[in-house]
């Protein structure tokens, strides 16, 4: 059931208890987290905290922790899934669960007792009426009697019963097809957890710090659109002001070591603050596929470019904090203004940056990058949970050096991710498969073993997808969705399949391959594993039915979102057969 | 003694709070604490005070010689007299320095004031040195120094004690006398 007043029906009744915290592994989780550890360290509530990557994960840790604990918070896991079928908890234990994805199981909005979702119910959610799903055999008995109005003879009104039986069944499915056929994310969970604290009137500057950084995680991952994210910028923009008021109220100034968050309508170059600005410019999807930065005749538009700013070679590629003071001036302005003339309309975005001490200053996005980066790092020696233990230490302001480790593997990574993208562009990797485009990173590839990870995956998938439309001819190529392989793990030959819709102006961030990849995967047995939380496991014999049947829709192209599936090396082929198969 | 001990020392100490709780009076082994009204102001430890606001359930109000003014007039008097002048608190780097980390939001001109005890601080331990260059090359056998605080007699003291015990055993073996050699070695 939905939580109406978050602090009465969950923080209350939370923090008398041991929880249990189960955590996904992205960062919008992990500033929920913060901010849930924060308030727990205020009131002193004993918790314990697992990481969880997917739904074995999720599984393994409840069969751990369910002796001890009656209460557990799930955090971007757990909502489009019937939970208790899978977890299969006793009477008395109790989920809370903040999760972003949609649609949330009709059966965890529908249970009154055990699983209470923090999820606000205006949030677009769309779920169908108790009444049209769930039906008891006596009321449909009764209903049916009832519906006979026109007096019918046992005989006739018989068959009417099972007529109707058959049409209601089929309304049901139909509904429920409906409306678990798209999967998209809703509110941050990180602004969810902060509105809370803000309730408790707990809230500092730090929680709406990591709120904010919940929420651009959303935006750089492409999980929302861009009128929801204007939309909680706005919301969180209420929040900053409310601060900022607080602390200009006295003539006398904070303390330079005090946090100070102000908005910005800054530049949407990847971490340009913290290398030098032709290097951001290079290897910033949206930059370099606007001026096609993999061929010869996109160099020298970057060139051009920059001499119509006026902006010298050796400035732009020297340490942008070493950049002189009179170029940095209106950089922003000036780069505004140039990047309108070569069809970069969307150059600046709004997001918020933050200041503490004489030398310390981040934007939002700086930070989700280089916790991605070591969230998801792949140096020897780090186990998934060691990994988010450090993302979760760089998101603190005493982890300085942390955060700045970060900063530097994420350029690894944005440099890797634009090789790549070059590579597969001059060398014709992406390949029409009828109804999608599909593309497999070999294991030669270098950098490969950063795309064995999810989020990894998705930002090289999107920048691929954006940098084949820009550069293909084929009018037909560029409405197709995207679906890319990359090896996994080669000690056991798995695979890593990951879909992503075509490219559009007005995408609503919806994704129907998670029905697709278990049907393909299903008809072909293959071995797979569909365990990251962006796919739906859900098994429904009758989907299939609904998926011939309806066929046309699957054309339709209302997708956004992705998901991701492991495969066996082996099985590649034919999962991919099916799957063409199944979309044509 | 270390000078974590010091500022342990220094954390019983009493500040005033504006707690946003309320509790009844706390009857604790050093004394009774409270009652706690939300907006009423109270008198605390400063061991409480900072775990209260830690978590977040007070408002820390500066002492009252924690002013910029004030303590521009103290260190102007410091540098002008010879010997130690009067201190505002027998713990004033410690609760700055505690209070300063913990509480910057509520201490106005918190950077002011930091660099003004510091420059206070450095003063006393300027003169601390020279009295005790002037004690050693004197070889005074008694010194008095008035209004020192523990935190800078400690600074000093172990290796003031360590030098005047190196000059003992070397003076007592400039006496002639070979009974005092062998305790040297």
């Amino acid at each position: 059931m939905f939580i109406t007043d978050i602090r009465k029906e969950f923080y209350d009744v939370v923090v008398n208890q041991r929880v249990a915290l189960l955590v996904s592994s992205e960062i919008d989780a992990l500033c929920a987290c913060k901010i849930l550890q924060a308030l727990f360290h205020c009131d002193q509530v004993q918790y314990t905290l697992v990481p969880v990557t997917g739904w074995q994960d999720l599984g393994t840790a409840f069969l751990e922790h369910k002796e001890q604990f009656r209460c557990f918070v799930l955090i971007n896991c757990g909502a489009n899934v019937d939970l208790l079928e899978t977890l299969q908890p006793e009477e008395d234990s109790i989920f809370f669960i903040c999760d972003t994805h949609r649609p949330v199981d009709v059966v965890n909005v529908y249970n009154d007792t055990q699983v209470k979702l923090m999820i606000k119910q205006d949030d677009d959610l769309g779920v169908p009426s108790y009444d049209d799903i769930f039906r008891d055999e006596e009321e449909e008995g009764g209903n049916d009697s009832g519906n006979e109005s026109d007096g019918g003879s046992e005989p006739s009104g018989k068959r009417s019963l099972i007529t109707l039986t058959f049409e209601t069944f089929h309304f049901r499915r139909e509904i429920l097809f409906d409306y678990e056929q798209y999967e998209y994310h809703g509110t941050s969970a990180a602004m969810v957890i902060f509105e809370l604290a803000w309730v408790l009137t707990k809230d500092t500057k730090d929680m709406l710090w990591w709120a904010i950084i919940g929420l651009t995680d959303q935006l750089v991952h492409d999980k929302i659109t861009h009128m929801k994210y204007v939309t909680d910028i706005a919301t969180l923009q209420r929040h900053v002001s409310r601060h900022n008021h607080r602390n200009e109220d006295e003539d006398n100034s904070l303390s330079i070591d005090c946090m100070r968050i102000s908005f910005e309508y800054d530049l949407r170059l990847a971490l340009y603050q913290h290398w030098s600005l032709f290097e951001s410019i290079c290897n910033s999807s949206y930059t370099s596929c606007n001026f096609k930065l993999w061929s010869m005749h996109g160099q020298k538009k970057l060139q051009e470019f920059l001499a119509d700013m006026g902006l010298p070679l050796k400035q732009v590629k020297q340490k942008f904090n070493s950049m002189d003071m009179s170029v940095k001036e209106n950089l922003r302005e000036v780069i505004e203004e140039s990047s309108n003339k070569y069809g970069m309309k969307d150059i600046r975005i709004q997001t918020f940056g933050v200041h503490f001490g004489f030398k310390n200053h981040f934007l939002a996005s700086d930070v989700v990058h280089a916790t991605a980066a070591l969230l998801e790092s792949t140096e020897k020696d780090d186990s998934p949970g060691d990994n988010f233990i450090k993302a979760l230490d760089c998101l603190s302001r005493s982890n300085l050096e942390r955060l700045h480790g970060g900063i530097d593997l994420a350029k690894k990574k944005l440099m890797a991710i634009q090789q790549t993208v070059a590579s597969c562009i001059c060398t014709n990797l992406i390949l029409s498969q009828g109804p999608f485009l599909y593309c497999y990173l070999l294991e030669g590839t270098p950098d490969v073993k950063l795309f064995s990870k999810p989020m990894a995956l998705t930002l090289l998938c999107k920048y691929l997808l954006k940098a084949f439309v820009r550069s293909t001819r084929n009018k037909r190529c560029k409405l197709l969705p995207l679906i890319i392989a990359a090896p996994m793990d080669v000690e056991k030959r798995t695979v890593i399949v990951l879909g992503i819709p075509p490219e559009s102006e007005t995408s609503d961030k919806k994704n129907f391959f998670g029905r697709a990849f278990e049907k393909a995967a299903e008809s072909t047995s293959s071995r797979t594993l569909h365990d990251h939380f962006d796919t739906s496991s859900k098994s429904n014999v009758i989907v299939i039915v609904y998926i011939f049947h309806k066929r046309a829709d699957m054309t339709h192209y209302r997708w956004a979102l992705f998901s991701i599936i492991e495969l066996k090396m082996e099985d590649r082929t034919k999962f991919l057969d099916a799957l063409i198969t199944l979309l044509s | 003694m270390d000078p974590s001990e010091v500022e342990f020392l220094a954390e019983k100490e009493v500040v005033k709070i504006i707690p946003n709780f309320s509790l009844d009076k706390i009857y604790l082994i050093g004394g009774d604490l409270g009652p706690f009204n939300p907006g009423l102001p109270v008198d605390v430890p400063v061991w409480l005070a900072l775990n209260l606001k830690q978590r977040q359930k007070c408002r820390i109000v500066p002492p009252e010689w924690m002013d910029v003014e004030k303590l521009e007039e103290i260190r102007e008097l410091e540098r002008k007299e010879d010997t130690f002048t009067p201190v505002p608190s027998p713990y004033y780097m410690e609760l700055t320095k505690l209070l300063l980390n913990h509480a910057s939001d509520n201490i106005p001109k918190a950077d002011e004031i930091r660099t003004l005890v510091k420059d206070i601080w450095d003063t006393r331990i300027a003169k601390l040195r020279l009295s005790a260059d002037s004690f050693i090359s004197q070889q005074e056998a008694h010194a008095k120094l008035d209004n020192l605080t523990l935190m800078e007699i400690n600074t000093t003291r172990s290796f003031l004690l360590d030098t005047l015990n190196c000059m003992y055993k070397l003076r007592s073996n400039l006496q002639p006398g070979s009974k005092y050699i062998s305790d040297v070695v």
